[in-house]
């Protein structure tokens, strides 16, 4: 019982008058303005389905991952969609491991209640067989910093995540056509859930003095806060779900005044969350363009160059492994997971060297992580190891035009290949349509290429 | 006999790491650790007054959660609390907060092999970042050992699933120390020579599991400078977090 009472929030009576004050004034302790939402950063990783989210010092996390299983009886067309939510001990001391809280349950059945009911994500479409198969998607929401107002960030990460996950692509096969045949992601492109709208939460923070309204509170305003109400709307304007659960009453006029607040919040926030999404999926399209063969060429005649470096600390050997693991990269699909673990790699060779000596590929490589590479002191580097820079841009215009497609292309001509082997490396690795086991292994003749670029140094 | 990893690394290369702090704003202290792709965060919540019914009320207490990155948590989860804590406690002086609970939380982030590992790496830089006094820092390293008794170190987690055996070692880490006689000796070993925690998943030799240990101890010198590098203290930036 001692231990619960020191871990809990406590304001002092001098901090909460201090608030209340300001607020009366229309100040706010972090210096916004009643009606302004904090600053939203969100950030994706390398697998799809997760997304980060920071609002102000609030952090969340959420991860979607999507099961096969039994419908549910009355429901024999639909897939389900649930929400877990996780309140870590790590976001506030006064969360406790075990059971969920009341805010917690509340906080998941808010944003369930918003995406669900008001059918965002289309159900229908994750059925596979009617009465037997459907996907069940589950999100499990981690909250890892408590800095106020976690109904906003949560469904922000929420919808981000379902914004990008991926799901199998699967078919009816068998001799009955009964039998649900799942495709792994290196045989046929997954595909994203159906979301017809984006429904957004905005929460409200009411204060015993005059109808005092802020909205996204941090957690000092949440502690000095009488009431509060979380309205989720979308961007057309339509209302998904309101909860006000108890709490200081509220004049009929101030409730109306939030709602068509939180309609232009909505708004905004809809278009953050669609921008993040878009430039993630187009960084997406760009990792995928960079398994072409036509990309081959360059990294070869690059990992020539690049062997002759200073090999002296492990650290800097990711730099050859990073070469030689983008060339397989093209061959097999099935290596995407080292193809992008290159890119992470490279990244944190960024972060720990502080310059980007040994980088191959374009600005396509990226972790959200680690700070951006400079893609114009890439190209500078790269221009000076003697390749032709626009036959480097037509390669990536080119990239553009042919997203989806995964037929290799005859490379463009005018790039300087230095040595016979590299060519000879070329039409080994320029491999159609189906790729084996054989294509996984190292080639032998990329080693050879190697000692004898090592040896004309 | 080489063997080539699938991603291209030879077999004592670590994949890159990458160390942070003080990355959540509540959290009395906090670090995040990435190995390559796996990625752990820890949180530490500094002595909170009480320990638990069953331990010592002489000593400070670690208190380990270990949140998985989804589903339900089950008993593996309550074995990496486990090993964690005992590990924590041991590198922890005990005697300076008796009768208090250190809370370390453990969430994982990305699972890509060498996850615990990866997660005791964290937890001690958090621990640090939280102030809490430490005797010693632990670098821990995972080994795998191929059917051909070849060695090879911080696996993927498809290398892990494929070979016959994996071991992880925690060491200790090396003091630096400013007076003449260099690093501290036990009974005249040097202290790097310790192994503070050591757990194996598969059959192995004797033989293999003492060269595990060599390899191990090798490349926890290299880990050790980044670490090292990472908790310098920062100018400025290390704002009390009382509140």
């Amino acid at each position: 019982m001692e231990t619960r009472l020191a871990n809990s929030f406590r304001l002092t009576v001098n901090e909460k008058k201090f608030i209340e004050t300001a607020l009366q004034s229309d100040l706010r302790i972090d210096g916004r303005r009643p009606f302004d939402f904090r600053n939203i950063s969100i950030k994706f990783s390398r697998e799809e389905g997760s997304a980060e989210v920071q609002l102000g010092q609030t952090h969340v996390m959420a991860f979607v991952t999507a099961q096969l299983t039994q419908p549910y009886k009355d429901r024999p067309n639909e897939g389900t969609l649930s929400m877990f939510t996780e309140f870590s001990p790590m976001a506030d001391p006064s969360f406790e491991p075990g059971r969920p809280s009341e805010a917690a349950v509340e906080l998941g059945r808010v944003i369930d209640r918003g995406l669900r009911e008001s059918r965002a994500v289309d159900t229908e479409s994750l059925c596979v067989l009617s009465g037997k198969s459907v996907w069940a998607v589950r999100v499990d929401l981690h909250i890892l910093d408590n800095g106020g107002n976690l109904v906003d960030a949560a469904n922000i990460a929420a919808l981000a995540a379902l914004l990008t996950f991926r799901r199998p692509e699967c078919s009816l096969g068998g001799e009955d056509g009964q039998q649900v045949i799942v495709h792994p992601p290196e045989v046929r492109e997954p595909l994203p859930l159906i979301i017809h709208h984006l429904p957004i939460a905005v929460t409200f923070a009411f204060f015993s003095n005059e109808s005092t309204v802020v909205v996204d509170p941090t957690h000092y305003e949440e502690a000095v806060m009488g009431g509060r109400m979380t309205a989720t709307l979308n961007a057309n304007n339509d209302i998904c779900a309101i909860q006000k659960a108890g709490g200081e009453g509220v004049l009929q006029s101030v409730i109306m005044q939030c709602l068509r607040i939180a309609g232009q919040k909505a708004y905004d926030i809809t278009t953050k969350i669609k921008n993040a999404v878009e430039s993630y999926n187009t960084e997406r399209a760009l990792r995928k363009i960079k398994r072409h063969p036509s990309a081959v060429a360059l990294d070869i005649s690059g990992a020539g160059v690049n062997i002759g470096k200073n090999q002296n600390k492990p650290l800097k050997g990711d730099s050859e492994r990073s070469n030689l693991t983008s060339e397989k990269s093209v061959t097999d699909q099935s290596m995407d997971i080292e193809g992008e673990a290159k890119s992470s790699e490279q990244q944190q060779t960024n972060k720990i060297d502080g310059v980007s000596k040994n980088f191959i590929g374009g600005p396509s490589s990226w972790d959200p992580y680690s700070a951006g590479v400079n893609s114009d002191f890439l190209k500078a580097s790269l221009a000076s190891r003697g390749m032709t820079m626009p036959s480097r841009k037509e390669q990536g215009s080119r990239g553009e035009n042919m997203s989806g497609e995964a037929k290799p292309v005859d490379p463009p001509e005018d790039i300087n290949v230095s040595s016979s082997n590299i060519e000879a490396a070329e039409t080994v690795l320029r491999t159609n349509g189906e790729r084996t086991l054989q294509d996984a292994v190292k080639p032998k003749n990329k080693r050879k290429m190697k000692s004898s670029s090592t040896s004309e140094r | 006999m080489e063997i080539d990893r699938l991603d291209g690394r030879k077999a004592n290369q670590l994949r890159p790491l990458a160390c942070s702090r003080n990355i959540l704003n509540r959290a009395h202290g906090s670090a995040s650790w990435t190995q390559g792709d796996t990625k752990v965060l820890v949180a530490v919540y500094g002595p909170k007054a009480g320990t638990k019914k069953n331990e010592n009320p002489e000593k400070a207490c670690i208190e380990v959660i270990w949140k998985p990155k989804s589903g339900q948590i089950g008993k593996s989860e309550r074995e990496y609390e486990m090993i964690v804590k005992r590990t924590l406690q041991s590198i922890c002086i005990l005697n300076i907060n008796p009768n208090t609970t250190t809370s370390v939380i453990v969430q994982v982030i990305n699972d890509d092999g060498a996850l615990l590992p990866c997660a005791i790496n964290a937890a001690c830089a958090a621990l640090v970042d939280a102030g809490i006094p430490l005797k010693h820092l632990a670098v821990a390293i995972c080994c795998c050992l191929a059917d051909s008794g070849y060695i090879i170190l911080d696996p993927t987690k498809l290398e892990e699933q494929s070979m016959k055996a994996y071991a992880y070692l925690v060491f200790p880490n090396s003091i630096l120390s400013v007076r003449p006689e260099g690093s501290l000796k036990v009974q005249g070993e040097p202290m790097e020579h310790g192994v503070i925690t050591s757990g194996t998943q598969g059959a192995m030799s004797v033989d293999d599991y003492l060269n595990c240990l060599e390899r191990g101890r090798a490349a926890t010198a290299k880990m050790s400078t980044v670490l090292r590098r990472n908790l310098q203290p920062q100018i400025a930036s290390d704002l009390s977090k009382a509140g």
